[in-house]
C-alpha cells in the first residue's frame, strides 16, 4: 500500500508535468499523460498489468510496470531535448540581434 | 527582360572557418557589382578579416550557431538594408558568380519569388558518385515531403525577391536548414523556378560537404522540429 501511494504521487507529478508541457510540445504531453494514466491503472489494478503482460509476452506484471516507467523516463528525456532546442532558438535570436546591431553601428 | 539594378541586390554568405578561400569568393562575387554580406559564424580563423578586406560587409556571430542561423542573420540584415533581391551563395568556392545573373533573370522574366539553382539542370564538375546518389535520394525525400517539383534539393545558390526572402524564417540552425527553406517555400505558395547552375567540387568543398550520417541527422532534426512549437 505504501509503495502504491508513493508511485501514485510520482505519477500525479508526471501528469502535472505533462499538462504543463502540453502547450509547447503537444505530442510529448499526450504521450506522457497516456503513460502516466497507464501507470496509475497498473499500480492500482496489478492484475490488469499481469494480464496485459501475458498478452504481449512480457511475463510478469511487475516487469510491465518497470517497462512503463522506462518509457515515461525516455519521453521526459525527449522533452528535455526539445526544451534545449527551444533554448537554443532563443540564444540564436539574441546572438543575431547583437551581431546585426554591432555591424550596423560600425558600418 | 532587364536585370534588377545591382545596388538592389545583396549576395549573402554564411562562413565558418573559410579563411583559405573566402577572399577569392568575395572578390569573385564583388565583380558582379552587387552588395556582399558575409556572416562569420564564430570562426576560429581570420575568415572575418579576410572577407572584410575583400570588400564584404561582415556580420560576426559571437558564437558558432550553424549555417542555417547564419543565413537567417544575413537575410534579416539584407532586408533591413532595403534589399529588393537576395542571393544566397556558398562561401566554400563551389559556386560561380557568373550564375547569379541567370538566377536574377529567371526571377524577373518568369515572375517568380524564388529561383533555385540546380546542378542537375546545369552541371556538376567532378561530383563523386556517392554524392550524386545521396543528393538524388535527398531530392526524392524533398519531393515527397514538400510537393515541390525540383531536381536539386541541397543547392546553396538561390535568388529570391524581397517578398520571397520575407517568407523565410529559418529555425533549423544547422544542416537541416536547406530542407527547411524548401518546406517554407512550399508553405508560402509563392512562385518558384529552377535555374541551371554549375557546381565545382574540389577536395576543399568535399571535406566540408555532407555525409550519409549527416543526412540521417538532418532527418532527425526535421522530425524533432515538428514535435515542439
Amino acid at each position: 500500500m505504501i509503495a502504491q501511494l508513493l508511485l501514485t504521487m510520482m505519477l500525479f507529478g508526471i501528469l502535472l508535468y505533462a499538462t504543463m508541457t502540453y502547450r509547447q510540445a503537444p505530442i510529448i504531453g499526450f504521450l506522457a499523460v497516456a503513460s502516466a494514466f497507464g501507470g496509475l491503472v497498473f499500480v492500482w489494478f496489478p492484475s490488469y498489468a499481469t494480464r496485459l503482460a501475458e498478452l504481449v509476452g512480457i511475463g510478469r506484471g511487475v516487469d510491465l510496470i518497470l517497462y512503463t516507467w522506462v518509457v515515461i523516463s525516455l519521453i521526459m528525456l525527449l522533452n528535455l531535448h526539445l526544451k534545449l532546442r527551444a533554448q537554443m532558438e532563443l540564444i540564436t535570436l539574441l546572438a543575431r540581434k547583437i551581431a546585426i546591431a554591432d555591424t550596423t553601428r560600425t558600418s | 527582360m532587364a536585370l534588377p539594378a545591382t545596388s538592389n541586390v545583396w549576395v549573402v554568405m554564411a562562413a565558418y572557418n573559410e579563411a583559405k578561400v573566402i577572399a577569392d569568393v568575395v572578390a569573385d562575387v564583388k565583380s558582379t557589382g552587387h552588395g556582399v554580406v558575409v556572416v562569420d559564424d564564430g570562426s576560429r580563423d581570420n575568415t572575418a578579416e579576410r572577407a572584410a578586406a575583400a570588400g564584404a560587409i561582415v556580420i560576426r556571430h559571437p558564437i558558432n550557431l550553424g549555417q542555417g542561423a547564419a543565413l537567417q542573420t544575413a537575410l534579416d540584415f539584407a532586408l533591413a538594408q532595403g534589399a529588393g533581391f537576395v542571393v544566397t551563395f556558398d562561401a566554400d568556392g563551389q559556386h560561380r558568380a557568373a550564375d547569379i545573373a541567370a538566377l536574377l533573370a529567371a526571377l524577373t522574366s518568369r515572375n517568380a519569388d524564388f529561383a533555385l539553382g540546380s546542378r542537375f539542370l546545369g552541371s556538376a564538375v567532378d561530383m563523386p558518385l556517392q554524392r550524386r546518389l545521396l543528393l538524388t535520394a535527398a531530392v526524392w525525400f524533398t519531393r515527397l515531403t514538400t510537393g515541390l517539383r525540383i531536381t536539386d534539393s541541397h543547392n546553396g545558390l538561390r535568388a529570391m525577391t524581397r517578398r520571397g526572402a520575407s517568407a523565410i524564417h529559418l529555425r533549423q540552425n544547422r544542416m537541416a536548414h536547406a530542407s527547411e527553406i524548401l518546406h517554407q517555400i512550399a508553405a508560402s505558395d509563392l512562385p518558384y523556378v529552377e535555374t541551371p547552375v554549375t557546381i565545382h567540387y574540389s577536395a576543399y568543398s568535399m571535406a566540408k560537404g555532407q555525409t550519409l550520417f549527416d543526412a540521417l541527422l538532418i532527418i532527425l532534426d526535421l522530425f524533432a522540429r515538428r514535435l515542439h512549437r
